[in-house]
């Protein structure tokens, strides 16, 4: 399976092919792996901009520089871009790079089938941002898009066709990770020990190609209510709109689950790195990943209990939803464990990974609010909702995103980042992101609802105080991409190991790495 | 040697999984309407009830009764109920009305859509006779309808329930060009 890219030329080592087509034509894991991540980090910046524009609608009660179905539009694309956009191609990013290198593979399994994978994506974003310059503009019935509300909006099946499209490129993503991670592992890595990234990818491509097929049939049947006159959930026809939340969330939890494995094992990499220790509890870790993973099919309608569920399936999914602290606890606990007596210092990425347990424990802990029926009921809709998945999903997933990137740009330029300016990005982002997010709990509680472009005026400071966080946090990112360049032009060297602490195959081979690494698998021993 | 995707077992699996899953959130439709009804979850009315009183012990009580009405989207018709409050006392059967007026010149079809409110209050709304039953009604233009509702609370329904909330949704299914000259004026 090593020789997809023998067949057009007969040197060795052969480097990339010249030129801008280069990009287009290229089945190289590092290539693809470069391409989602300066993909991510654009839509990181439009999804980002997006975002600036509420926070200045919101920054004063009353309506200012938007009218109310502008301002729903920036919402919801703001959710699409970051999450469809963002996140996800950015952990797809890593994983084109890392996979191979951590488990002593040449490449990826499926090299054509990796470069269709990311061309699908700036295709779809194509489709979707197309709508922009349409009369009935962007779609603006947020990221869930509950029906009936968007079978009646203009332009859906823009919509529904860019959500086909990344679906297909999700699922052929994660089919490649899985067939990779199955076939090619050195001879002597076994199951148990694969590095945790490589694990939490594992588990995060069998959950999308488990939901991202559901999601597909939801937008599908979308479609068909929108144009093909079905009912699934238009109740004149003797549909059901709750219905359409079943199948939404029964993606969409899953969804939550793929957002953050990753991160769970990029932080258990960077945690023991510079703690100079083995990780705490490596089996450990790998239980609790895939028992998150198995619960995640069973709580989907916490995000519906106020839609008049009966009272035995409000107990089932609060429950099930509380038992998901479990594991991860146990994984909090682990870094923890891994963190006490070890000799720690703080380089950028440590302060990112510890930032991101930190915070991540936090949102946790409003989840953990939120699944309680009871008191969901004042919290559902609210801002502390907003506050919530935001604690998950920006000093979360966002923040190890950057710790990965601080993390393995030396190995993968060749070149160390600036770590004054990585320090300072650090603490411009913490402070941002905690400025932003941590006032919307309180006007949450106090009852300000989520997706209003307006609000009352008792709201009125906190939202000043969450906008100029956001604006904080926003600009700051552009330093970040001033260091990435930074590095890649003018960094000093940086050697093979990169870290002290550092341990895995990918810190065997040199900085940068070559173009193809382990084309005769490395031993593993032990 | 190099083989291609489709030789690859783990690459075919990964394939088929992804396209049940597919179709299993087509089959989530019905499975969800099976299970609704199963259970009488959801405020859904299933059919037409017969009216038998039970020989039973269980008390006769006074329950309240508010009617609601919805018009979906932006159907020309004006929608209500004749009473908005009634207040019955278990197994007895009582009659309403609901009103619909077409306020245009088109022949409009509609189709009215049940809900009750608890949830679980659903399943002792007996509903002997009710134009939610009836499928498609056509209101030709300008007219005036008066819909009959005759329904009894079983003695069953949950004790702490003593407020039951009837709500209508009128959709409009069809809207036909007719001609139609207007001479009151």
């Amino acid at each position: 399976m090593s020789a997809v890219v023998e067949n057009h030329d007969h040197h060795d080592h052969h480097g990339p092919q010249k030129g801008i087509w280069r990009w287009f034509t290229t089945t190289n894991h590092k290539d693809i792996g470069t391409l989602y991540l300066w993909f991510s980090f654009l839509a990181f910046l439009v999804g980002g901009a997006f975002a600036m524009g509420i926070r200045a609608e919101l920054f004063e009660p009353g309506l200012q520089l938007m009218d109310p179905i502008r301002y729903n539009q920036l919402v919801t694309m703001h959710g699409l871009i970051m999450i469809f956009g963002g996140v996800m191609p950015a952990f797809v990013g890593l994983a084109n790079w890392l996979i191979p290198m951590q488990i002593g593979a040449p490449d990826m399994a499926l090299p054509r089938m990796n470069n269709l994978s990311f061309w699908l994506l700036p295709t779809a974003f194509a489709i979707l941002m197309s709508t922009a310059f349409m009369e009935g503009g962007m779609p603006g019935f947020g990221w869930t898009f509950y029906a009936p509300l968007s079978t009646n909006y203009p332009n859906v099946a823009f919509f529904v066709f860019a959500v086909h499209i990344m679906g297909i490129s999700s699922i052929m993503g994660s089919i490649n990770v899985i067939v990779t991670i199955m076939n090619m592992r050195a001879p002597g890595m076994n199951l148990m020990k694969m590095p945790l990234f490589v694990w939490s990818w594992l588990i995060t491509a069998y959950l999308l190609i488990a939901v991202m097929p559901v999601l597909a049939g939801a937008v599908t049947m979308l479609l068909m209510d929108a144009y093909f006159g079905t009912s699934f959930f238009d109740a004149a026809g003797g549909g059901d709109p709750v219905l359409f939340q079943h199948i939404f969330w029964f993606f969409g939890h899953p969804e939550v689950y793929i957002m953050i494995l990753p991160a769970f094992g990029i932080t258990s990499h960077i945690i023991s790195t510079f703690s100079r220790k083995p990780l705490f509890g490596h089996s450990s870790m790998v239980y609790a990943m895939v028992s998150i993973a198995v619960l995640s099919f069973v709580v989907w309608a916490h995000h519906m209990f106020t839609v008049g569920m009966p009272l035995a399936a409000e107990l089932f999914f609060m429950w099930a939803t509380m038992l998901i602290a479990i594991p991860t606890g146990v994984k909090v606990f682990n870094w923890c464990a891994t963190i006490f007596k070890g000799s720690i210092t703080y380089e950028t990425p440590m302060l990112f990974a510890i930032a991101f347990v930190v915070l991540f424990t936090i949102g946790g802990f409003s989840g953990l609010m939120l699944a309680i029926t009871p008191a969901d009921f004042q919290y559902h809709d609210t801002y502390f909702v907003v506050a919530h998945f935001h604690y998950v999903l920006v000093p979360g997933s966002v923040f190890s995103i950057m710790a990965a990137v601080y993390y393995w740009l030396p190995k993968w330029t060749g070149n160390m980042y600036d770590e004054k300016l990585g320090k300072l990005h650090f603490w411009l982002s913490f402070i941002g992101v905690n400025v932003t997010f941590f006032p919307q709990h309180f006007v949450g509680l106090a009852g300000m609802p989520r997706r209003y472009a307006d609000y009352s005026l008792q709201f009125a400071e906190w939202n000043a105080v969450s906008s100029v966080g956001a604006f904080l946090f926003g600009l700051s990112q552009l330093l970040f991409l001033y260091i990435v360049l930074r590095t890649i032009f003018v960094g000093k060297k940086a050697t093979s190991q990169v870290w002290e602490g550092a341990d895995g195959l990918e810190w065997t081979v040199d900085s940068p790495a070559p173009y193809h690494s382990f084309e005769t698998p490395p031993k593993i021993n032990g | 040697m190099a083989k291609g995707p489709f030789q690859n077992k783990i690459f075919l699996w990964l394939i088929s999984a992804a396209g049940i899953m597919f179709f299993f959130s087509f089959l989530l439709v019905p499975l969800y309407n099976v299970f609704c009804e199963v259970t009488g979850l959801n405020g859904k009315i299933y059919g037409p009830s017969d009216f038998l009183k039970k020989e039973t012990e269980v008390k006769e009580r006074e329950v309240n009764i508010k009617f609601l009405s919805i018009v979906s989207g932006s159907a020309p018709v004006v929608f209500y109920p004749s009473t908005q409050n009634l207040t019955v006392i278990t197994d007895n059967p009582k009659g309403t009305t609901y009103i619909a007026e077409n306020k245009s010149n088109k022949r409009i079809t509609v189709r009215i859509v049940p809900s009750v409110s608890p949830g679980l209050a659903a399943d002792s709304v007996k509903k002997i006779q009710c134009f939610c039953l009836d499928g498609d009604i056509v209101l030709e233009p300008y007219e005036k309808q008066e819909w009959q509702l005759r329904f009894f609370i079983d003695s069953d329904l949950r004790k702490n329930v003593n407020d039951v909330y009837l709500s209508y949704t009128l959709f409009e299914k069809d809207r036909e060009e007719i001609m139609v000259m207007k001479h009151e004026h």
